[in-house]
């Protein structure tokens, strides 16, 4: 990382990377020489129309999916050169996941749900984080049920909240709110920006809704595989400007 | 294993309640089957021994004759003079000296039947309760001269006598009247494990029973304090070296050791089906799990995503297959109780013998369970749960990036090898029979694993085009099934999940592979056996038994001296070695050449009457024998006779391999002579009836005789073949319903997974009528595609199988065409019967909530 080091650590970056799908003549670029790096701290948003890559980006960025060339870095390490094990290891540790739908195991309640990450790990829970973690997405009452007893706005809670108990280096987000209504979305996206200013979180979340990406500090936006632009401190009003060029 | 991963895999078992049940319900038949195995045998073998056990009573030794070879236990030894007696009573030490004497004795009922036992028919020499035996006296006396009989008290009560009574019992000499003054017991039990018994006083025993001064052994107690082996040395003094001195256990042992060898035979038996079940129920775990691991796909990524690495993915699912196995085991070994309680009262209501006994469960038996039950499933749950760990973590969001699927050309590669490797297998099994019947078994029940595996991943390729075709034929050309929607979807889905199709139809493939299998095989066998009982028997009668020892010799004596028949021989079979090698040897009179024709290619059958030899061809080939060369002949007491050849004949499927004369085995031993059958044709100028009439008068006398003309004779040769069919046949039927439970399963868990797409066809207007009928003709193509396969694996098997058999068993293939019909039909049926439970739940889906599900 030479002539990217941002001024601030990142906790996540991507250098020159390409995703290519298919072969020849029915080549797809998801990816297309991306370089992009994410601040520690900060609550990032990336945007782009459908196929513009940005779920793909953020796969790789996740250690789910692999590039075709370029690299990927969580925390300063090169995913690249990690294994399958070492890869398992790292996404329970290091990176926390918050899915627009299916984000819970059936079969365990919320409060196991929550803790699932830190069980497989064999890591002990630290009790008071969370409670913490419990109170901030307001689910104490509710940490028995199972997700099927749970409203999708509260399963939704539940996903953020086992996304913070294992304290990760990065959360990434896809369309956390994109299944909710806009009161419960907009519950979830309050939720996100307090675990960011207040509890020192680090946010990365994809979506195409313009009102949970003024919520973030930063919104990066994507078009055929390229970063195409940035904002920062945006605004609901800016982000729909923004994307409104893009999709002319 | 880490704590969630316990906790993960018990709720994966607790919200899956009903799938795994119908799993657990699939390896529960097999795993009872193995635990029954060993139920039964084991404990008909401790019943047996005890049985054995009780009757030696004080029987510290006894006296007989040695025999050269063969086993102690069914040898036919020649008796030893009841003079002996006298001499073996002042041989100090000794209590009391008994003759033992027993031979076939039957008890007439009242109503002037014979009484059926499940066990042999004995009459016996018997001085009472204090006398040597374990018998005892429960009611009555023992019988103490002439016209008097005691009889086991189990086989009074089921005869209908009471003390007092008129008995008719029919010996080896013919009918005698007794009263009936005793009832007897073994032990705390009123029979004799399934046979009946006669008691008669020692000089009554010896004329009725037709011992003639001599009998099968001679029983010596001990006074208090003699010490065993002195005696059994002082005894062995005063005999000569024709007879041998044995402690009184040994010949329990020896009896008991035969009847536990055939017990144990019946055990491998039931292993053996035991174990195809198992094999077909590997197949429905296997396709249960690999289609709930499907179905949480999205689950398991997720798991994956957030942190489980794929080793505890790997565990939780084999830890699943665990617990489905340990609960299947335990409900086995239950239903193994039931099986071997449920045989005992099958086989105890036709009429074999098998003694009351409580059930033995060993350790043996449940580790031998538990190694079966849980290891097949946990096997059978290994490649899904493979398939499991490899799933990777983004299929959470994109599940269409789940599996990547096995290449359509591996697949065939590694199908068509293993079935190149099952087919070879077979060939050196069948045809090539390395090491004997280990070899022939081991390298052939390989073989046929492998063919199953390999016909099963095959299938996975053609599934497709032919579920397509069978819709297009079914229910009938004119109107096949695609004509409707339902139809169309219900060929469509068979079609969109090949590999599942496929997989579920193997089960059923195995069930019937092997019953078209064994119907070739049969009708083969019983062809050939039509045959060549056509060509050979040219009696007018047959006399069998339906007794276990035989008939009397008096009975062919008598037979002989009527005027209405010409030709009588009677049929003893005798063992002897020649050229180092046990064998059976039958004996006739010259008559027999008359009787049955054993088509002679060389010699003559009249040869017989000069006390010569008569050599089936193999033998004769094998030995380089011809008319002329000589044979040494060692029978059981150890005499040798040097016989010549005097013919060799082609048809073995009477007269067996070797034949001699009445009189050179009546010479050459003295043991008691049964004859196993008699032949006998009409003379000149007497009409059937009349001939009849004249046979059935002689058999009165003889309550165990079976009168036969030839096509009564053919048929009930026939019916024998049919009944052993028959217990095969349901014995698959149990591997057959672990398949339709299988097909069941498959299309109840397709149904759930397809909810949505329910919802949907029910939204836009399918009647639920349309619905139920679309899940049932799905299960109708998979079934009558497995029924396909089947039969097409199974009927060239047979074919191969029958090749294979001796030529003496099989000389012609016959392909039972309509049983192969019937099977095929009968999948269609298996289809509807499976389907009836998924059909019922689909069509219970409410509209809207099956579309909102996910």
């Amino acid at each position: 990382m030479t002539s990217t080091t941002p001024t601030l650590v990142a906790a996540a970056a991507a250098l020159n990377a390409s995703k290519i799908y298919g072969k020849d003549d029915s080549e797809v670029r998801a990816l297309d020489n991306v370089t992009v790096d994410f601040a520690e701290g900060q609550f990032t948003a990336i945007m782009g129309p459908s196929g513009s890559g940005k779920s793909t980006l953020m796969h790789c960025l996740a250690g789910l999916d692999t590039l075709t060339s370029g690299k990927v870095f969580v925390d300063g390490t090169d995913l690249s050169g990690l294994n399958d094990r070492e890869l398992t290891v790292l996404r329970r540790e290091q990176v926390g996941f918050i899915f627009q739908a299916y984000n819970l195991i059936p079969t365990l309640t919320a409060l196991e749900n929550i803790t699932l990450p830190l069980d497989l790990g064999g890591v002990d829970v630290d009790q008071a984080w969370l409670n913490e973690v419990v109170s901030a997405v307001k689910m104490e009452s509710r940490l028995t049920h199972r997700p099927s007893e749970l409203s999708g706005g509260q399963q939704q809670r539940v996903a953020v909240a086992r996304a913070l108990a294992s304290r990760p280096k990065i959360i990434f987000a896809d369309e956390p709110t994109g299944n909710l209504d806009s009161r419960s979305g907009a519950e979830i996206l309050a939720f996100m920006r307090h675990a960011v200013s207040d509890l020192g979180q680090t946010i990365v979340m994809v979506t195409h809704d313009p009102v949970a990406a003024a919520y973030a500090d930063r919104v990066v936006f994507l078009a055929d595989g390229k970063v195409v632009d940035e904002i920062t401190s945006p605004t609901s009003e800016q982000v729909l400007d923004r994307m409104k060029k893009l999709g002319s | 294993m880490s704590s969630p991963v316990i906790r993960l895999t018990l709720r994966g078992v607790l919200a899956r309640k009903f799938r795994i049940l119908l799993t657990v319900f699939a390896i529960v038949s097999g795993v009872a089957f193995v635990s029954g195995a060993f139920m039964l045998t084991d404990s008909v073998k401790t019943a047996i021994n005890s049985l054995f056990e009780e009757l030696r009573g004080d029987i510290a030794l006894e006296v007989r004759t040695p025999i050269a070879f063969g086993d102690e236990a069914t040898a036919k030894r020649d008796p030893v003079p009841a003079a002996l007696v006298s001499g073996i009573a002042a041989v100090p030490g000794v209590s009391s000296v008994e003759v033992n004497i027993i031979r076939e004795s039957t008890i007439v009922k009242p109503d002037g039947k014979p009484l059926k036992t499940s066990g042999p028919a004995f009459g016996i020499s018997w001085l009472g309760q204090d006398g040597l035996d374990g018998r005892t006296i429960l009611d009555g006396r023992e019988a103490r001269g002439p016209g008097e009989v005691a009889i086991d008290k189990a086989s009074a009560k089921r005869a209908g006598y009471v003390l007092g009574d008129k008995v008719t019992v029919v010996g080896p000499t013919g009918k005698g009247e007794f009263t009936l003054v005793g009832l007897t017991g073994t032990g705390d039990t009123s029979g004799g494990g399934g046979a009946s018994v006669c008691a008669f006083d020692p000089a009554t025993a010896n004329t009725f029973l037709g011992a003639e001064g001599l009998a099968d052994s001679i029983y010596v107690g001990l006074e208090k304090g003699a010490s065993r082996s002195t005696v059994q040395k002082g005894i062995a003094t005063v005999l000569t070296s024709k007879y041998e001195v044995i402690p009184g256990e040994q010949s329990a042992k020896e009896t008991a050791g035969a009847i536990n060898d055939i017990i144990d035979i019946f055990g491998k038996l039931l292993l053996g089906f035991a174990a195809i079940s198992l094999f077909v129920s590997a197949f429905l775990i296997f396709n249960t799990f690999a289609i709930i691991i499907s179905q949480r796909l999205r689950e398991l990524a997720l798991l994956r995503a957030i942190g489980a690495s794929s080793r505890q993915i790997r565990l939780m699912i084999l830890g699943e297959a665990l617990i489905i196995g340990v609960i299947a085991t335990a409900f086995g070994i239950l239903g193994g109780v039931g099986v071997s309680k449920g045989i005992t009262a099958l086989f105890n209501a036709t009429g074999a013998a098998f003694p009351s006994a409580t059930i033995t469960i060993s350790t043996r038996t449940i580790l031998a369970s538990l190694f079966v039950g849980i290891g097949v499933t946990v096997t059978a749950a290994m490649v899904p749960a493979l398939r499991a760990s490899k799933i990777p973590p983004v299929a959470a969001m994109r599940p269409e990036m789940g599996f990547t699927a096995l290449q359509r050309s591996k697949r065939l590669f590694a199908g068509a090898a293993t079935l190149l490797a099952a087919i070879a297998l077979l060939c050196i099994g069948l045809f090539v029979q390395p090491g004997g019947a280990i070899g022939i078994l081991g390298a052939s029940g390989l073989g046929a694993i492998l063919l199953f595996l390999g016909v099963a991943s095959l299938s996975t390729s053609f599934a497709a085009p032919m579920s397509a075709a069978i819709s297009r034929i079914l229910p009938f050309p004119i109107w096949p099934m695609t004509r409707s929607v339902a139809g169309r979807l219900a060929s469509r889905n068979a079609q969109r999940t090949p590999r599942r199709t496929a997989t579920t139809a193997s089960a059923l493939m195995i069930g019937l592979a092997l019953v078209s299998t064994v119907a070739v095989i049969a009708a083969s066998v019983q062809k050939s056996f039509k045959d060549r009982l056509q060509g050979s028997v040219t009696a007018d009668y047959y006399v069998t038994s339906d007794g276990f020892q035989g008939l009397p010799p008096a009975f062919a004596e008598k037979l002989a001296v009527l005027p209405e028949l010409g030709e009588v021989s009677p049929f003893r079979i005798s063992t002897a070695q020649i050229n180092g090698e046990s064998k059976q040897i039958g004996a006739v009179n010259v008559e027999m050449g008359d009787i049955v024709n054993v088509k002679l290619t060389s010699g003559s059958f009249a040869a017989l009457g000069k006390g010569q030899i008569l050599v089936h061809r193999d033998p004769a080939r094998d030995l380089a024998l011809s008319v002329g060369s000589s044979v040494a002949v060692t029978w059981q007491n150890g005499t040798t006779s040097n016989l010549t050849v005097g013919g060799v004949y082609n048809d073995s499927s009477i007269a067996g391999n070797w034949l001699v004369s009445i009189d050179v085995l009546s010479q050459a031993s003295t043991a008691p002579p049964v004859d196993f059958f008699i032949g006998a044709k009409i003379a000149d100028g007497v009409s059937i009836e009349t001939a009849r009439i004249a046979v059935d008068k002689v058999a009165e006398e003889f309550p165990s005789a079976q009168v036969q003309d030839q096509a009564e004779f053919q048929k009930s040769q026939e019916d024998q073949l049919n009944q052993l069919l028959f217990i095969v046949y349901c014995l698959l039927i149990f591997a057959i319903g672990i398949a339709v439970l299988g097909i069941a399963n498959t299309m109840a868990l397709s149904v759930y997974e397809r909810t949505r797409e329910f919802g949907l066809l029910r939204a836009v207007g399918m009647s639920k009528r349309h619905l139920k009928r679309s899940v049932r003709w799905e299960a109708i193509i998979v079934s009558v595609f497995g029924a396909t396969l089947g039969v097409a694996v199974g009927v060239p098997l047979g074919i191969a199988v029958s090749i294979a058999l001796p030529e003496s068993f099989v000389n012609g293939i016959q392909i039972p065409i309509s049983t192969i019909v019937v099977v095929l039909l009968a999948s269609i049926v298996v289809g509807i019967i499976a389907a009836i439970g998924p059909a019922r739940r689909a069509a219970k889906l409410d509209v809207l909530e099956a579309i909102s599900a996910i």
